[in-house]
Order: C-alpha cells, then structure tokens, then sequence
C-alpha cells in the first residue's frame, strides 16, 4: 500500500512496485482524464503535474509519486474555470480532445512558473502530439492568456 | 473511488456531463425503446428520436454521427434547433444508440465517414426539427383550445392569443403532450433568411467536457464488475495461433481469437499489457509472408506498372495518340507509402454479453455495423443489441473497422461478464488497416499553347474493396481511383487505369482515402505540366478551370490569401493545389523556407468552398487539422514490412507534426450556398502536393516519392 495525494485528496493504493503513475490515476482511482498515448513518453497526452510540474505519468513509477502534490486535469479546477481552460474555450481549441488534458496541463504550469511568460517561450516547450492538429489555436489560446 | 459518479457517466445523457442528471424526459415521437414501433410504421415516424426535451427545458439532440473531433455533435445540433426554434443556451446533444432510425439519410447507414455527416443529415434534421417544432405548436393549441395556427414557437416557448389575452408555454412543459401527438411528415421549414443558428460559429457543446477530463471516451469506460484486457496479435500479418500459451500468472483468463490472443486481468489495464506483452505463443505463419516486405511490394507493383491488363476507370477519346503528336510530353512516375492511422486513443471496446443480452460502449465510426458484428457473434437478435458510441479519440477512418469490436465481445462471450480490451500502442501501430501504397504513372501531351491535350494515369495500389470482398478481382475500386478520375480539370483526351495489387496487408479508410494518394499524383503533375509549358502554376490551373466558376473561385481565392502574385522571400517559395471531392472544393498555396533536404513550412492558405455551411468556425478547424494531418503524411509518414512485421510501432518512430513544426494556417471559407460539401476529408489531400510544389520551386528537385523526408527519430 502507497498514499498518493491527488488533486488535495488521500488515497491508499495497491500499486504493483513498477506500475506507472498513469494507470494508477487512470483504474485504481478512475481519474480518466489523463489518457494512454504511447505510454513510452512520447506524446504527452498522459501528462499530470508533479509538485506543479509536469510530468509524463505513463514514465513514472507511482511509488516515485508518494510524498508528492499530484494535480490531473480533474484537480485544475473545481468548476472547469481555470484561465487556461476558459482560454480554450474561447479559442474553440479541441477537437477530438484526447490530447488536451495534457496540453492544457502543460500551459497552465509554464503560466504558474513564470507569470509573465511570453506565448512563444510557453508554446515552445510544448512538445505534445494533438493528432488532430489543433496547435495553432493552441497557440491563439496561449497568445491570449499572455496578451 | 466513488464508483456511482464514474457508472453515472455512463448513461448516455452522462457521456457529457460527469454525473448528470437525468430528468423527467419526454421524448417526441418515442425513441429509443419505441425504434421498433417506429421503424414499422415508416419513415415519417422516424424523424422525431431526434429531439429531447427537458421537463427543466433542456433540448437534448440525438446525433447519428461518431464524433471525432470534427465538431458533429455540434453542428448537427444547430440544424435541429434552427429548425426547432430551440433556446441555443438549452440545447446538449446525446450521442444515439445504434438503431435504424439514426441511419444517415443518404448513406443509409449509421456509420460515420466520407465527410458524408452534415451532407447526409441535413436535410432530415431540418424536417426533424421542423416536424418538433409543429408537435409543440400542436400540443399548446390542444391545451388552449386554439388552431395550431394561432400559436407561435419562438426560442423555447409556444405563445398565442387565446381570448385576447396572451398565453405561453415553455417546450419543457408541452413535450409530454406533444411527445404522443402524430408526427407531422412534411412540416414547413424556415426560410433560409430567418435561420438563427445554420451559418453561424456557435460555441461547440463539446468543449466543456474536453477540457475539464469530463468527456468519456471509449478508453474511459468503467462498467460494474468489468475485466480488463490487452491483447497480442500475431507480430507477423497474415499469421494465426498455433498454440494458446499457458494462461500467465496474475491473469483472470487468456483467450485465443485467431490471429492474437487476448490476456484478462482483474485490475488495470497496464497489467493485462505487461501480461500480453510477454506472451510466447506459437503462431502459424504462411509461407506467403516473404511478400509482405516493402521492397517486394515495390517490385510487385513496378512489374505490374509495365505488364498487367489494367481496369478501366475512365476513358474519353485517345490520349495515347494525342499524347504521340503532342508539342511536349511528360512521363513521371510517382509513388506513396503504406500509412498508419495513429489516432491518438489505441483501439479499445468494452463488451458485456449475457445469455440474453450484448451491450457495447465503443468509440466506433460504425455503431450500425457494431450491432451487425454483434448479432454475429452472440447470435442474439438485433433488439438484444445495445451499443453506446462514446467519444473518439480521433477516428480517420480506423475506428470505422471491426475487428477491436469483435475481440472485445469475443472475450466477454468467454467469460460471460463485461471486459474492456484495449490495444497497446506498438498493437495498434503493428495491426492497422494501412492506406495502401500506390505506384501511379502519369503521361501527359501539351500542345504548342500550352493545352493538355492527353492525359493518361495508370495507378497500381492493392485493392481496399477487394480484400473486403466487396469487388471482384478485376475491378476498378473507386475508392482507389477516387481523385483520379472525373477531374474538373476535363482533358480532351484522358485515360485512368487501375491495376490491383495483390500484397496482403491489410488496408483501409485512411482520412481521404483514394485522394491522399491521388491528389498528390495529379497536383503534382499538373504542376510538372505548367513547369513544362513555362506558365506560371496558378495561371494554367486557371486556364485548365476557365468554365468552372466554383472551382475558380475557389483556387483564386486561395492564390489571394497566400500571396500567390506577391514577391516571395528569399530562401521561400510558394506551391499550389486544388482538389475536388467529398462535395467540396479546396485550395492550397503552402509557403515553404530552407534549402534542398531542410526545409520549414512557413504557411498554408488554405480556401474551401463547401456550399452551404453550418458552422463556419468548425470548417475551419477541420481544414487546419487536415493540413496538419497532410504535412505529416506528406514530410515523413510511411510504415514499412519486413516479412509481415509492421515498423515502426510507436510514435518514437513515426513522425507527428508538432508544435514546433506547426506553420500559420489561414483558411478562407466560401459559403456559396446550394449544396452542403463535405469538410472532415478535403483538407488533407492538397497538402501533400502542393508541399511538392513548392520544394520543386525552392531548389528545382522535383520529389515524386511520399514521404519527402526520412522522419526525424524523436529518443525513447
Ligand atoms: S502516454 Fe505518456 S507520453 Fe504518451
Ligand atoms: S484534439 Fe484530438 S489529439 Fe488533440
């Protein structure tokens, strides 16, 4: 048994010593915002914030997470109202979405970091696939958060 | 974990709101359990499972189309409400159980595909909602005791003057009465000049869930005492199982099915992989698999190319001797590579089969079929058949197929109890239904003005309809010469051939299907042809499509918003397609900086003319994710075999455009009226040539083989 703290909340889990992060949010606690891509660190779309910082959670092991804050999608904000969600919104981002808990994840911790980040710093470190394409309105979004 | 709120989602209401609540809903014209009635009784009685209102004045529209991310269940709403004079701040949509009544009207089928969406709904949906509109009327001059003529449906509310003085009623209130009324067949539609909702760029009714973590997709799904499964295929196509290995440690049950086998586990999915990953099965492979190697098929398709009978696909007068006597001629042989579909959500289905019972959640571009493939298994009736259609992570025509479908409820038939089967990344890489390669030959003659006045293209590429068995040996596969043949372009003289290859891997619907192949064979030779004439590429396009008032305007508007006459940067150059299908007609000038083997894409000015538009903003976004899709393709996508083992298997080998590589993208969308043209399809093919174009442009070499580039290998 391991105590992760997600989203503010206890929980004890039976995690398999090498099981990844991602599968414990995603069937242990049925967060399943986070998604499965690639699980080999390549596409971001299983990313959640560790201590504020994103992370791919298909290459982290949940015992690495114990003692940490872990922040999915779920836990950006209680009513979907977080800049960069409403951001989204008002850029009509998504498409299909798979990708976007990651993207918006990714976003809103570069804006935590750094207050005061240009779009293009932010847009930069974006190395997450959307298979549907949806980069430049993400990049629309990001432009209009940092103005 | 509270287990009711993630079951509650899977209501089908709860699809989009995590644990909605479902209330006091009337239904009109009695859907779904009432299909069976309904379909008896005609089509007419059909039109209202379209509409859902609320006691709380919700407007639910029921949606026959997969949404993939190309914005249906948003765009079809607003036909219904438009019709239905809903309050737009009330309307939601549920995605519709599989069932006859939800068939595309054009299509006849409940599958979605072709960009045949908006196409084959449009009409119906309008009537559907005009049909709901006139039952409200109806139920409100009941209670009142007035003609349904004095009354007036406006924004959610039925008004009349009954006795001077001025009555209303919510749609809320009058569903229950106007849900048992008669079905109008053919109520009066709005005129075009009052429509409130088609045309406009209303907020998708999708976007809340997908950026909170709401949205459920196929992947998601979480039933009551649900197993989990992961699966491993066969690593070589065309291999079966020999021998079911012994069922590992840790696992609930392994199941064979044919050419893989499936491993159950109780817990997570990453352990039914771990599982499945270090399987040892024996498998039997046939001796044919030494063909299914690239270069084996190339050589195929090269001796076909020079000796096979082709089939004839379109034929007017006698290229081969206008061609002879032309002033010029062009002889270039062009080919493209095998594909994957890469959505980003794996394959995956979740099946429960009882006895007496099959239900299904899958994000499936066919629940129509789904149910098909399920009667077939369980040889329960079709009315024991429930299928969910959950949102899909990206579709691209590979959720269109069955066979993750046929696995999941394969196994739940083994163990008689609700499994989610979920295809690992390198499984889902490794057993595609691949876009087919293609080798096509292009000849072409100019005369001394600079007229085509032959045209021949013979195209060798396997067979997406044979190996389906929906066309025989020798026949043309129009998905194969789709954007090959009735070209606007209307040469004098014009031969297009096709020669089916027999390779056994297998191949599908990939975005655009014949067109991302033949597209890029046409465009680029069309552009070989103006290099030929020395006329610039917009000006022999436009000579080419001087009768065609649509597509010209079509290909001039795109020249405009990219600059085409305006002096290109140093180290730029510009590059133009044109294309015609699924209804629609696109046009692209792609701005392209670097040199010979590095090249950046600066720009894509995108203009498509689909006729009548529902949701301009959603058109868009299609058109800027079919480019991305496009450069993709185009810059570095390709799947090789090596005796039927598929490579890569993982995005660390098979390039996606990515931020970094992502260029501006401006679209033009025409709204010419009339006709409703497809949108999901045609952004793709003109990418692929018009990127061809302008690398011919930048350093004179003309690459006629897909994909331009050698993807970079992004570390493990
Ligand atoms: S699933 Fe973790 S990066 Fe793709
Ligand atoms: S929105 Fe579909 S993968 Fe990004």
């Amino acid at each position: 048994m391991i105590t992760l703290n997600v989203n503010g909340t206890n929980y004890q889990v039976n995690a398999g010593s090498d099981m990844p992060l991602l599968w414990v949010i995603r069937d242990i606690l049925g967060l399943t915002g986070t998604k499965y891509g690639c699980g080999i660190e390549q596409c971001g779309a299983c990313t959640v914030l560790v201590d504020g910082h994103p992370q791919k959670s298909c290459d982290m092991d949940a015992t690495e997470a114990v003692g940490r804050k872990i922040t999915t999608i779920e836990g950006l904000s209680a009513t979907g109202t977080h800049p960069v969600q409403l951001a989204w919104i008002a850029n009509q981002v998504p498409q299909c979405g798979y990708c976007q808990s990651g993207m918006i994840l990714c976003v809103a911790a570069a804006l935590a970091r750094n207050p005061k980040a240009k779009a293009t710093d932010i847009t930069g470190e974006l190395e997450n696939i959307c298979a549907c394409g949806t980069y430049q309105r993400i990049r629309n979004a990001v432009k209009s958060i940092t103005g | 974990m509270d287990n009711a709120l993630l079951d509650a989602r899977l209501t089908r209401r709860g699809f989009l709101r995590a644990g909605a609540l479902v209330v006091g809903y009337a239904t009109l014209g009695g859907v779904p359990h009432a299909i069976g009635t309904a379909e008896a009784a005609g089509s007419s009685a059909l039109v209202n499972a379209w509409v859902r209102i609320g006691s709380d004045n919700s407007v639910a529209v029921l949606i026959g189309s997969a949404e993939m991310g190309q914005g249906v269940c948003t765009s079809l709403a607003q036909i219904v409400a438009d019709e239905l004079q809903a309050d737009w701040t009330r309307v939601t949509f549920e995605f519709a159980p599989a069932a006859p009544a939800y068939a595309n009207f054009v299509t006849h089928a409940q599958l979605t595909g072709g960009s045949m969406s908006v196409r084959g709904y449009y009409a119906g949906l309008r009537v559907a909602g005009a049909a709901a509109r006139e039952m409200l009327k109806s139920a409100a001059a009941l209670a009142w005791g007035v003609p349904a003529s004095a009354c007036t449906a406006t924004n959610g509310t039925v008004t009349a003057i009954v006795g001077g003085v001025t009555k209303s009623m919510t749609y809320g209130a009058l569903a229950p009465a106007a849900a048992t009324l008669p079905v109008p067949a053919s109520p009066p539609l709005t005129p075009d000049s009052a429509l409130r909702f088609i045309g406009h760029s209303l907020p998708r009714l999708d976007l809340a869930a997908k950026t909170t973590g709401a949205a459920v997709f196929g992947i998601d799904v979480r039933v009551p005492g649900m197993a989990y499964a992961a699966i491993k295929h066969c690593p070589q196509l065309g291999g079966t199982l020999a021998v079911l290995p012994k069922k590992p440690s840790g696992a609930t049950a392994i199941v064979g099915l044919d050419n893989a086998v499936a491993v159950v586990v109780e817990d997570t999915t990453w352990h039914a992989i771990q599982l499945a990953r270090n399987l040892k099965p024996t498998w039997t492979i046939p001796s044919s698999v030494a063909d299914l190697t690239t270069a084996t098929i190339m050589t195929e398709a090269k001796s076909l190319m020079a000796s096979a009978t082709p089939a004839i696909a379109e034929s007017v007068g006698n290229p081969a001797a206008a061609i002879a006597a032309a002033k010029l001629q062009l002889d270039a042989t062009y080919d493209v590579p095998y594909l994957a579909h890469a959505t980003l959500e794996p394959l995956n289905c979740t099946a429960s089969v009882t006895r007496t019972s099959c239900e299904i959640w899958a994000p499936t571009q066919a629940a129509g079929i789904v149910a098909q493939t399920a009667a077939t298994l369980t040889g329960l009736p079709l009315s024991a058949i429930t299928v969910h259609t959950t949102f899909l992570g990206g579709g691209l025509g590979r959720k269109f197929e069955q066979d993750f479908i046929a696995q999941a409820i394969r196994v739940s038939q083994a163990l008689m109890r609700p499994v989610k089967l979920t295809w690992s990344r390198e499984e889902d890489f490794g057993n595609d239904q691949y876009r087919p390669m293609a080798l096509a030959r292009v000849q072409a003659g100019l005369d001394a003005t600079g007229a085509v006045v032959g045209w021949r293209n013979r195209i060798v590429s396997p067979s997406i309809l044979f190996q389906r068995g929906w066309v025989g040996p020798n026949d043309v596969d129009s998905q194969a010469v789709d954007g090959a043949i009735d070209l606007p372009y209307g040469f004098a003289t014009r031969a297009v051939e096709y020669v089916r290859h027999t390779a056994e891997i297998p191949v599908g619907f990939w975005r655009s299907v014949g067109f991302s192949i033949n597209t890029f064979v046409v465009e680029s030779a069309i552009d070989e042809l103006a290099t030929l004439a020395g006329i610039d590429p917009l000006a022999f396009r436009q000579r080419l499509l001087a009768n065609d008032a649509r597509s010209l305007g079509v290909l001039n508007a795109a020249a405009a918003l990219g600059g085409w006459n305006t002096p290109v940067p140093k180290g730029h150059a510009r590059g133009i397609a044109f294309c015609e299908g699924f209804g629609s007609t696109v046009a692209q000038v792609i701005e392209i900086a670097g040199k010979a083997g590095s090249i950046s894409v600066v720009r894509v000015s995108c203009a498509i003319d689909c006729g009548t538009v529902i949701n301009p903003d959603t058109v868009a976004a299609q058109m800027e994710g079919g480019i991305v899709q496009g450069l993709g393709a185009a810059l570095w996508g390709k799947m090789t075999f090596t005796n039927g083992v598929a490579s890569p298997r993982n995005f660390n080998g098979y390039a996606m455009v990515r931020m970094r590589n992502m260029p501006q993208v401006a679209v033009t969308v025409l709204a010419s009226g009339g006709f409703v043209g497809g949108v999901g399809e045609p952004g793709v093919p003109p990418v692929a040539p018009a990127l061809a174009n302008a690398y011919a442009r930048l350093t004179g070499i003309r690459l006629r083989s897909l994909p331009m580039f050698t993807a970079p290998r992004s570390g493990d």
